[in-house]
Formats: C-alpha cells, sequence, structure tokens
C-alpha cells in the first residue's frame, strides 16, 4: 500500500466515490466525488494534536466500535493519505456552530470548515473493480446470540482484540468483564455455506481462525481453543501442513460438527451446544467467548457500480467473470481481481490483482496499436 | 418402497453431515441414541431398516427446530412424515399415548359421526348455524374431558373465544358436523385418515356460507392454512388465528385491555412460531395488557423449545424431561404465569406440572383465554 502511495504514476483518491461512468475501452469518462475532510490533505502532516483535543467521541469504525474515536480522526494507522479527516456527523461544530477547537490547536492550519465535496472528472483508458468484501450480519441467526450475549464476537472484531494496536492493546480481553478469554470457540460456516444466507463458501475462514487459535495461544500459553468446523476447506499450498500444526504445536481442538445454539450460564459464559459428529453425541462445552466465522459477502455497493458501468454480477452479487478471461468482467476495457470477483485469499488476491493490471495494459496497447495502424 | 422419492422430495441429498439438527433436536440432546443426522444419513446409504422399521422414526417431535436451521434446506419434518407413511406400509406403528384413547376418538370421526358439539356452550353465548364467520373448535370438547384429572379445563379456551367473539359483535357459526383437523394423523403417517377428516371439515365450513374461519388452535390454523391446499386446492375461505384478530383490532384502537398484575412468559408453540413464523403478535398482546411484567425465556421465537409431545404417540420419560426443563425455563425468568398459544402446549406442560416430585411456582395459561379475560372497554 506504502508502494503505491509513493509511486510516482498512480494518484490514490481515498475517501472518494465514483458518481457516474460513460465511455468504452480506451475512452471512459469517469466522475468522481472526492469527499470533504474538512483538512487539507496538502498541509496536515497527521501529527494527531488535533485529535488529541477533540472533545466529542464516537464509535470507531475501523476498531468495530470496540472502542471510540474523536469527531477529527485518522482512519487507522497505516492509511494512506496520512492526513485527519472531521466526521461531519459528529463535530460539535457542525451540529452547534461552535467549538472550532481544532483549528486553533492545529499549527499548520490545515483545518477549512468551509471545504466542500469536490467533483472530480476522469478519462481512464481501462477500469479496475477492486470493492472488497463485505462481513456477514450473523444477528438474525438468533440461535448463536450476536449481540444478545455478550462475549459472542465477529472474527473481524476478533483481530481487532488480538491485534497490538487494537483497543485492548492485543490482550484477548472479552466484553462483558474485560477479563481476559482463556477458553475461546470458534464457530465456522456462519452464514457461509448455508443455502438459506450465503449459498458458498467463503473459503477464508478456516484458515483465519486456525490463525487466530495459534495467535491465542502465542499471547497466553494457557489459552484452549477449540475449532466447530463441517469440514476443514484448506485447499492452498502448505495450507493442510499449517492445520496439522495448529493441533500438533498449538494444541487447538478441532470438533467436527456445526454448532446447532449457544446459550449462556449466569456469569454471561457462553455455552456452545453442538453433536460431535465423530461420538454421535450432543454435548455442550462453556466456554469464555466465542468467535463467529462470519461469511464473507460481496460490498454492499457492488451492485450500484456494477449498474454504473453495466457489467454482469452473478448470482451471489460477485462480478461475473468473462471466462476464460478470468479477470474480465462482461464489459470490454472494464476488469476485476480480489474478493468483488468470488472468495479468494492474499495470495489469490494478489494474483488476481496482477492478472487484471495485465490485462489492462494488454487493452491499452492493443488500441494503440490500432490508432496506429 | 419409494425411499427414492423421499431422498428426492425432502432433498435429503443436500445434508452434508453437519449436525446442526441433531444439536438442535431436543429429543436428541436427551436420548443419544436418537439422532435426524443419522436417519438422514442412513436413508442415503440405504439402510432402510434402521429407519423405516426403528422405533424411534416415531420419537420425532416434527418440531421443525433441526429443518429451520439446517443449512441444505433439508426438510426433515416431510423426511420423518413419509418415511412413517412407509412404515405404516409394513405394519410398523407408534406407540400411542393415553392407551390410545386420542386416536380411537379422531379415527371414529371419519364416520358419519354426531358430534353433539355445542353442548358446552353457555347459555348467554351467541352462536349461529350459517354466516359469515366460522369458528373452528377441533378437539377442545374432548380433550376437556380427557384431560380433567391434570387440571386441564380446554373448553375454557373455546369459552373464551365466545367471548371474544361476543364482545367485538360477532355470532359465529359453531357446527355439529365439524371434525378433527387430522393434524396427527397427517404426521403419523395415515394419510387415509387425514384425507376424509378434510373433506368433512371443507364440506361443512363450505355448507355454512363462511368466508371467515377462526382458530384457536395453531394446529389446526397450520392444517387448514397450509396443509389443505396442497391436497383440495385454494379455500374458499380465509383463515385467521383468534389472537391475531385481537391484535389487529388493539393495533386499530378498537378496545383497550382491563389492569391486572402477573408476571408473565410466553411458550411459542411450533406450529405457530416455525412453522408460520408468528412470533410478535401473542407478545404484543400479552406487553399491551397493563400491569403485566413480561420476560422471555432465554430459548424464545425461532429458537423456542418445544413442549414435549406430538401427535399423542412415544411419550416417554425423555419427553417429560423436556417439559421439566422448559418448566425450569420459565421459572427462571420469575414468571408466575407461562402463556401459550396451543391448547396442546397447555396440556404437555401442566403434565408435567402436575407430576408431584417437583415443585412449580407457575401456571400455564393459554393465549386466547387471557385476551378473554382482560378484555376491557370499548
Amino acid at each position: 500500500m506504502l508502494d503505491a502511495g509513493r509511486h510516482p504514476n498512480i494518484k490514490i483518491m481515498a475517501y472518494s466515490e465514483v458518481e457516474d461512468a460513460k465511455g468504452e475501452a480506451g475512452n471512459f469518462k469517469v466522475k468522481i466525488r472526492k469527499k470533504a475532510r474538512y483538512v487539507n490533505e496538502n498541509i496536515c502532516n497527521a501529527c494527531g494534536e488535533c485529535i488529541e483535543k477533540c472533545p466529542k467521541k464516537a464509535p470507531d469504525s475501523f476498531d468495530m466500535g470496540l472502542r471510540d474515536r474523536k469527531a477529527i480522526y485518522i482512519y487507522f494507522a497505516q492509511g494512506i493519505p496520512a492526513v485527519a479527516t472531521i466526521d461531519k456527523d459528529v463535530c460539535t461544530f457542525f451540529l452547534k456552530g461552535r467549538c472550532k477547537l481544532c483549528e486553533k490547536i492545529c499549527k499548520k492550519g490545515a483545518i477549512d470548515y468551509e471545504q466542500k465535496d469536490e467533483i472530480v472528472e476522469l478519462d481512464v483508458g481501462a477500469v479496475v473493480i477492486a470493492t472488497g468484501l463485505e462481513m456477514f450480519d450473523p444477528s438474525h441467526l438468533t440461535q448463536y446470540g450476536y449481540k444478545r450475549l455478550k462475549n459472542i464476537i465477529t472474527g473481524l472484531e476478533y483481530e481487532r482484540l488480538i491485534n497490538a494496536t487494537g483497543p485492548t492493546g492485543g490482550h484477548l480481553l472479552r466484553p462483558s468483564d474485560k477479563k481476559l478469554a482463556k477458553k475461546v470457540a470458534y464457530i465456522q460456516c456462519v452464514g457461509s455455506r448455508d443455502l438459506n444466507n450465503c449459498n458458498y463458501c467463503s473459503s477464508v475462514c478456516c484458515m483465519y481462525a486456525i490463525k487466530d487459535a495459534m495467535l491465542a495461544r502465542e499471547h497466553d500459553s494457557e489459552s484452549d481453543s477449540y475449532i466447530f468446523h463441517t469440514d476443514f476447506r484448506n485447499v492452498g499450498k502448505w495450507f493442510q501442513k499449517y492445520e496439522r500444526r495448529g493441533k500438533d504445536e498449538y494444541g487447538i481442538n478441532y470438533i467436527r460438527g456445526r454448532v446447532a445454539e449457544i446459550t449462556e450460564d449466569e456469569e454471561q459464559n457462553p455455552v456452545v451446544w453442538y453433536e460431535d459428529t465423530i461420538e454421535r453425541k450432543v454435548k455442550s462445552l462453556k466456554v469464555d467467548m466465542v468467535v463467529l466465522s462470519t461469511a464473507a459477502k460481496p460490498s454492499s455497493d457492488a451492485e450500484k457500480l456494477s449498474k454504473m458501468f453495466g457489467y454482469e454480477l452473478d448470482e451471489n452479487g460477485f462480478v461475473r467473470k468473462n471466462l476464460p478471461y478470468p479477470s474480465d468482467t462482461t464489459v470490454p476495457g472494464i476488469f476485476a481481481c480480489g474478493f468483488s470477483q468470488g472468495p479468494m485469499d492474499i495470495p489469490e488476491s494478489v494474483a488476481a490483482a496482477s492478472a487484471a493490471a495485465d490485462r489492462v495494459m494488454e487493452t491499452l496497447a492493443g488500441l494503440k496499436l490500432k490508432k496506429r495502424a | 418402497m419409494n425411499i427414492e422419492k423421499i431422498i428426492d422430495d425432502t432433498k435429503a441429498y443436500f445434508c452434508i453431515e453437519c449436525g446442526i439438527c441433531t444439536g438442535s433436536c431436543p429429543i436428541s440432546r436427551i436420548d443419544s441414541n436418537f439422532s435426524p443426522r443419522l436417519m438422514v444419513e442412513n436413508l442415503l446409504l440405504g439402510e432402510e431398516d434402521d429407519v423405516i422399521r426403528s422405533k424411534k422414526l416415531w420419537s420425532c417431535l416434527t418440531c421443525k427446530a433441526c429443518s429451520s436451521r439446517c443449512p441444505a434446506s433439508v426438510d426433515f419434518n416431510q423426511f420423518i412424515m413419509r418415511s412413517r407413511i412407509e412404515a405404516k406400509l409394513l405394519g410398523e406403528n407408534g406407540t400411542c399415548t393415553h392407551a390410545g384413547t386420542l386416536k380411537a376418538m379422531m379415527e371414529l370421526q371419519t364416520t358419519e359421526f354426531f358430534r353433539k358439539s355445542k353442548e358446552w356452550i353457555p347459555e348467554n353465548f351467541k352462536v349461529t348455524d350459517r354466516g359469515k364467520f366460522y369458528y373452528f373448535v377441533g378437539c377442545l370438547p374432548f380433550f376437556n374431558i380427557i384431560f380433567k384429572d391434570i387440571n386441564v379445563k380446554s373448553i375454557d379456551i373455546a369459552v373464551s373465544a365466545l367471548k371474544i367473539f361476543n364482545f367485538f359483535g360477532i355470532e359465529p357459526v359453531i357446527s355439529e358436523n365439524e371434525r378433527c383437523c387430522g393434524h396427527d394423523h397427517y404426521w403419523i403417517g395415515e394419510f387415509d385418515v387425514f384425507k376424509t377428516l378434510a373433506e368433512y371439515n371443507l364440506k361443512t365450513i363450505n355448507n355454512s356460507g363462511a368466508e371467515v374461519v377462526f382458530f384457536t388452535c395453531p394446529e389446526g390454523y397450520n392444517m387448514f392454512k397450509e396443509v389443505y391446499p396442497l391436497y383440495f386446492g385454494k379455500l374458499d375461505f380465509e383463515c385467521v388465528y383468534l389472537p391475531n384478530f385481537v391484535n389487529e383490532k388493539l393495533r386499530d384502537g378498537d378496545f383497550s385491555f382491563l389492569e391486572t398484575e402477573d408476571k408473565v412468559t410466553y411458550q411459542d408453540p411450533c406450529r405457530l412460531g416455525r412453522f408460520m413464523g408468528i412470533y410478535e403478535e401473542p407478545r404484543n398482546l400479552i406487553q399491551n395488557i397493563p400491569g403485566i411484567v413480561f420476560k422471555d425465556m432465554p430459548r424464545n421465537r425461532a429458537n423456542s423449545l418445544c413442549c414435549g409431545s406430538s401427535n399423542w404417540i412415544n411419550c416417554t420419560s425423555v419427553n417429560k424431561l423436556i417439559q421439566v426443563e422448559r418448566l425450569k425455563e420459565a421459572e427462571n425468568t420469575g414468571a408466575e404465569t407461562l402463556i401459550t398459544g396451543c391448547p396442546k402446549c397447555e396440556i404437555h406442560l401442566n403434565c408435567a406440572l402436575f407430576d408431584r416430585d417437583n415443585n412449580y411456582n407457575i401456571r400455564i395459561k393459554d393465549i386466547t383465554t387471557l385476551i378473554a379475560e382482560k378484555l376491557g372497554g370499548k
């Protein structure tokens, strides 16, 4: 990401949205709304003094709402460009017309309350769709108690908890009482491979659950992990070896069986009910915390964007591949990569991105040659 | 045998053997020999006898806890029902509860039979023989006699319904030619009995000139609304669960409830909840009665635990343990009354309540009875 940010030929337009697109391969006109940050990107050096002093708080969406950020904030530490943004919906000045503390504090004078959204029109030869994924909201699977029972979190929330820069400084403190969670259950296929929800395998959850359980043991030698799965789908190179390592070196308990429901005891410990399909017995297991490996879905804007550009989506809302060219969409000159095309992990996404870039070059060079001829 | 057809129609071949069904099953949780997953698996593997000839086939409550969570959308209820039809052909049977009284009572109704089903109506209520509104009383007068000894007065529900009808100015049709809805025979695989009963009912109702048929029993409601049309086409009348009708009147501000003092919780009947998706209307009614403190049990709505017994077959200590578990769960909410929307839940839970080994501080009441008691001014 940093490399792309520094590259002389790459211009990153963060905090911006495509509003309209017209044209054809070699000649697209794309209208982009560059949203106002109320901070001058060219002046701000992300020193963070404004953030420290800002009196207004809001849930931090990058940290899955597990802690608060300020009304003026930097979305996340490694983000590009490294500049502050004012959340207009929360900021006291925008709501009540007074405060302006950040303006007083900023020595460089980067704060600009008058800034307006900017419409930028770009002439581009080709487009790559890389809108990624969105997590499936498991609240309506009421048997798992997400949002109803406190110590049940999603895989993405877990990632923030175990992360050293996260809200708990990397300690696995469970939400109800902030005590260290020593016994954690991971529940696979929450929404995935389910004809009533996401009718496909999200493909990354098996590996991240194993990784999460390994991390827990690395942070705390007494940690105990249980991964409830239908079957492991570790299809990448050495992935199966990784699964074995999880069991042999990290003591992870793999239990075959989809969890039926989760209840809670008096101390808010989740109790997981399941059939151990190997032993053919219905059992329950009391744990400190449950992590739901929720399905990954296409981003919520995927449909809007597909209509704007005119390319097709498949039955699950992912960008349809124009086979035999897996990087192509159904519209010439528009390509796609990563999770926007369907479930894939990081190495696959990197490969797909390179392939899409390659197809862009091929197309543009081809058009150039044609023009010359 | 039609095994392949069963597998085909219930999509059993989609099964991924994940075990979510067995983990969800209230029977399996107590009796590890019973497993919906293994039944599906055995049938798929061609081990028919392990399913069709097994006594376990008759233990399923058809409560839909399994298939409502099944990621492969296998219709286990149909799987059980269809397998039972095959089993019946081979002479297999479930063990009838109450010495077969209820089954016999329902089977007798497949003949020309005079129900004398108006004797229970108290004098001051207005009912009619022909008209726009029909009240399907169902088995309540029979239950009233059979379950007297466990202190269940099922007929109170029917009398309450009449009170509600008259309160809203409705004189419902009550027919002596009415039959049992056929629910139990349908689910135990005696299709012919179900069909005969249903034909009687449709003839009776169509002859009464009814446009709307009201139900106070979710089993009858489900049979008429979802099962009858599968075999007899679209019905000529509308089916309404009476508490839902009252809920609409409440929403329109047509009446108010009387003040009362009670702590209550609510049992979702499987036919009403997981079958028909009716979860909020009964709760809305209860919570609108001033002075009532309402608290849901931890397992509620789609996750509700079955009342423990169904179709008057294979009721054992396993079923009793389910009921005990549910009653404890209800008591733990601090409730003094457990409201349910189904006369059978009322019977089954009262059966466990009647057990002298346990001391309970909770009573069971049907929602129709509760509504009738608390109807206030218009």
